[in-house]
């Protein structure tokens, strides 16, 4: 029985024709996850997905997603289902309502298998700062899988399930994507609602699909779009079928690449894959010219100063008085919060919250904070003026590829710089993906497609076109 | 030495809903009733933004002459404390939605530094244990700053006043200060020279009257340690409602650390004209305009007064003004209709009265067909039961006789019995014609219409031949 290795359309047909039922998926699934060791989900739905599969035999198999299973990143509420952001101060957390996305999923008769594993409030790039331990690279169980959505993509990299939700401050999608051979896509800003999204940096902040390969990934990036009146961030912009232009010639797209993506702080393997690739596309008649977009170097300093300024305001309601973690050692109400805050949050979430809190402190404000909300309005200049110009943005994902467990958690600086080439798309809120594209010793290299505002179908158009050219097998050998 | 006062007014607006989620607005329900997630802060949730806030706030902006803010945004402020669910309060720091307005008061302008938006927290009950109500988080707030230019209390109650009024006008709030929909702060300094002195703010205050109390009790204060020559410390007080006092209730933190950063979740708010020409069609009259109308009427100084400071009555006044001769309206309101809610402790509505029967009683006072006495007892049964007047004079027997002919037969008729008193009068008795007058009265069961009656009488007499006596 392998349906789940099957093509989305595939199992469409089969479950039309009731050769398969949608718990044959679910059961494969959950056979899947016991066989494998990789600590990529902090619940399992395992009852209520097979109550849901049973009930899902009665209806008509209405669309392509209809019965398949998901996996949510553990940072996005689920009503009734646990959702813990892999903190302790939410480790007994049950939401009484569901996310937009979550509802709109459900529309569509997914069926949730569980919350995956994923970086303490996805304040990490590596799956390390979980309170539930951190998650295997299935290509290499001594490697980091990525992070933020650490478990989201392991499950998809080691086909649990087809699709995962992911979210994305600073490449929390794109980077273990990238690391783990998966198509991830953080949609434009506004794209995709955050209502039901545990808020890290609000306006940064933005759910996307996981999935093993462009065509799927769109497919379910029209499921979740769409203007939500519970988000007031979110775009009315028209929703159009994200697959539109799969297939279609590529020959008349322009392409930049900034000089800083290809520079030497990237790996040499990295960028002559991505030479590779630019090379094929000029072949095939693409225009392809190396550009500078300014600013791109303050993207780390950027996301110190406005994504911990936030995450410090949002994490701020984990006071231990409403709901999650409770305590009972406290003598007066500074006690509680300081008790609860202190035994609730991990290293790195506490790190991030007094860095936050000390930025947007008294004359800080003005000098990091409101300085930094001028660079970045600079930054998204700079990329518009580029798109006036070009169709899309190419470069690589992440500097190299997977790397040690362990190696990056004594340097609190170094994680950041994971996402040196992710965040300035953060910064302007445009969509971008990662594909993978190539191997350096047998571990997945990424490549970065960045497109203009809600112009996911085009990057989807470039990406489908590469995925097919390059024709990688990207199926992880057992054994590994 | 001379006092110098700031107020800071918070002013719960009425709106169906809270400002940021959809939840009723209407705190006194049964506790947490009308919440939400949002208004509970849990994970996830985001604010939603109600227009109709926005709307208020900017009838209070043209009431109050600000300039508005045509492009603003939300802040947060950032706080710990139970009785706030995020941790951090949205409002308006960098721009309020008013900026620079005044309000006028007897003699001088009181001008206005500032009008914002802001939610609620929720309410803390503290017994044994502490309690929280979140009907009030997220209820709508409007704070009015005003700049540090009052200088006595008499100023301060007077600007108080006339906000409460002005805001009650607009319709946007109860502006009860008693259950909190209304909220003073005064910072209150004392200086001996050129400088602004030391300020201490006084939370915590009850009634308008009992600002006055607090600031004079403040003034005071500060005075006699400055004559002592002792420095005043920054610091933060409340009323004392029981021994009339200002109690020190905390010293100011140095650098009282917010850390306010724009609000991510709500997109910049933009006013173009044809909301603010939208908002400035639906703005009711307010006092001053009312005032000067109710002076051209003629309608004396106390029944103005009086009228104002009672909406409902005004309301009312207001909508049978075009049909009614208006002092005697103004009169009966003010002075019967006001006294009877105020007796049985009801609000206009809870009577009887309605416009149709109160201009008719208008009208037959008006037309002398009853008398004000008897117009009294009208306008009760009238409160009572909403009987039509017409009917109750009728029933009553309260018509004037006003026919020239019939109070012609009662005049002779009373001339020809009491022949004793004619001649008394012709002999130039003062006496007689009141004597006379009493008579015509009895006669008539009261119910002639005096001057006419006097007036009938007085001529019968003169023409009266001394020779038929």
């Amino acid at each position: 029985m392998r349906y789940l290795d099957l093509d989305i359309k595939t199992i469409n047909e089969k479950l039309k024709s009731k050769e398969m039922k949608p718990v044959d998926l679910v059961n494969e699934a959950f056979e899947r996850i016991e066989k494998t060791n990789l600590n990529c989900f902090i619940t399992l739905n395992k009852e209520e997905a097979i109550k849901q599969a049973l009930e899902l035999e009665k209806k008509d198999v209405d669309n392509l997603l209809f019965g398949l299973p998901i996996a949510i990143k553990d940072n996005i509420i689920t009503k009734d289902l646990r959702t813990t952001a892999a903190s302790h101060i939410l480790d007994d957390f049950i939401p009484v309502y569901d996310a937009t996305i979550i509802s709109k999923i459900k529309e569509k008769n997914m069926i949730i298998i569980g919350k995956t594993n994923m970086d303490e409030f996805a304040m990490g790039s590596t799956g390390e700062t979980s309170y539930f331990g951190n998650t295997l690279n299935p290509w290499d169980n001594t490697l980091v899988p990525g992070g933020s959505s650490s478990g989201s993509a392991v499950c998809v990299a080691a086909r649990i399930t087809p699709f995962a939700l992911g979210t994305d401050t600073g490449g929390s999608i794109r980077q273990p994507s990238s690391f783990c051979g998966l198509v991830g896509l953080k949609p434009t800003y506004g794209r995709v609602s955050r209502y039901g999204i545990i808020a890290f940096a609000s306006s940064l902040d933005q759910a996307g699909p996981i999935t093993r390969n462009v065509y799927e990934n769109a497919l379910l990036l029209n499921v979740i779009s769409g203007f939500d009146e519970n988000d007031l961030t979110s775009s009315k912009k028209e929703v159009k079928d994200f697959t539109c232009l799969i297939g279609q010639d590529i020959s008349n797209l322009k392409i930049a690449v900034p000089n800083y993506y290809m520079s030497d702080t990237i790996d040499e393997k990295i960028r002559q894959t991505i030479l590779d690739v630019i090379a094929m596309l000029k072949q095939n008649g693409c225009q392809v010219d190396y550009i500078d977009i300014d600013y791109l170097e303050y993207a780390i300093p950027l996301y110190q100063v406005i994504a911990l300024g936030e995450a410090s305001s949002n994490l701020a309601r984990y006071d231990g008085i409403k709901y999650g973690l409770e305590i009972n050692d406290f003598k007066n109400i500074d006690e509680l919060y300081k008790n609860t805050r202190s035994l609730g949050f991990g290293n790195e979430v506490k790190r991030r919250i007094m860095i936050g809190s000390h930025i947007l402190s008294g004359e800080n404000a003005n000098i990091y904070y409101y300085k930094a909300l001028k660079v970045r309005q600079a930054m998204t200049n700079s990329f518009k003026k580029c798109f006036t110009k070009y169709d899309l943005i190419i470069g690589p994902t992440n500097t190299d590829v997977a790397y040690k467990l362990g190696t990056k958690q004594d340097d609190a600086l170094k994680s950041f710089y994971d996402d040196l080439l992710t965040i300035p798309v953060n910064m302007a809120g445009l969509p971008a993906l990662s594909l993978p594209v190539g191997f350096k010793n047998n571990l997945p290299i990424g490549m970065h497609i960045i497109g203009n505002y809600f112009e996911e179908d085009k990057i989807y158009q470039l990406a489908s076109y590469i995925e097919k050219k390059l024709n990688l097998d990207l199926n992880i050998k057992e054994g590994k | 030495m001379k006092p110098t006062i700031g107020i800071e007014v918070h002013v719960e607006l009425k709106s169906m809903a809270k400002v940021f989620s959809l939840s009723k607005n209407s705190f006194n329900d049964e506790e947490n009733s009308n919440i939400n997630v949002i208004d509970l802060g849990y994970p996830g949730t985001l604010p939603k933004l109600n227009k109709k806030v926005i709307d208020m706030a900017l009838k209070a902006c043209f009431a109050l002459n600000f300039k508005i803010n045509r492009l603003m945004h939300f802040d947060r402020k950032n706080y710990f404390y139970p009785d706030l669910p995020k941790g951090y309060q949205i409002t308006q720091q960098d721009t309020p939605i008013g900026y620079d307005g005044y309000l006028e008061i007897a003699d001088k302008k009181i001008y206005l530094e500032r009008m914002h938006i802001e939610e609620d927290t929720c309410k803390s009950l503290h017994t044994t244990d502490t309690l929280l109500n979140f009907n009030r988080a997220g209820v709508p707030l409007i704070e009015i700053v005003t700049k540090p230019c009052i200088n006595s209390s008499e100023e301060a109650v007077q600007y108080l006043e006339k906000l409460r009024e002005t805001l009650l006008y607009l319709g946007i709030s109860d502006v009860k200060i008693e259950e909190g929909s209304m909220r003073c702060d005064v910072n209150v300094s004392v200086s001996d020279n050129e400088k602004l002195g030391t300020k201490c703010e006084v939370k915590n205050i009850g009634s308008i009257s009992n600002v006055g109390v607090a600031i004079d009790y403040e003034i005071k204060r500060q005075e006699e340690l400055i004559k002592k020559g002792e420095k005043i410390v920054e610091q933060t007080r409340r009323f004392d409602d029981k021994t009339k006092t200002t109690v020190l209730m905390r010293y100011k933190e140095t650098g009282n650390d917010y850390r306010y950063f724009p609000e991510p979740d709500i997109p910049y708010v933009y006013i173009d004209d044809n909301w603010l020409e939208q908002v400035k069609n639906d703005m009711p009259i307010l006092t001053d305009e009312l005032k000067n109308k109710y002076i051209n009427l003629g309608i004396n100084n106390n029944n103005i007064k009086t009228i104002i400071a009672n909406k409902d009555i005004c309301n009312f006044f207001e909508s049978v003004i075009l049909n009614v001769n208006p002092n005697i309206a103004a009169n009966l309101l003010t002075g019967d209709v006001l006294s009877y809610l105020n007796k049985n402790f009801i609000k206009l509505e809870e009577s009887k009265l309605n416009k149709d029967n109160f201009i008719k009683l208008v009208e037959l006072l008006d037309k002398k067909v009853i008398s004000s006495k008897q117009a009294k007892e009208v306008i009760n049964v009238l409160l009572e039961t909403g009987k039509d007047p017409l009917n109750i004079v009728k029933e009553n027997k309260m018509e004037q006789i006003s026919d020239d002919n019939i109070v012609l037969d009662i005049v002779r008729k009373v001339i020809n019995n009491n022949l004793d008193s004619v001649k008394d009068f012709k002999e130039g008795k003062d006496r007689a014609i009141k004597y006379l007058m009493g008579q015509v009265m009895k006669e008539s069961k009261g119910q002639i219409n005096p001057s006419l009656a006097n007036e009938t009488l007085i001529s019968e007499l003169n023409k009266f031949d001394v020779n038929k006596l």
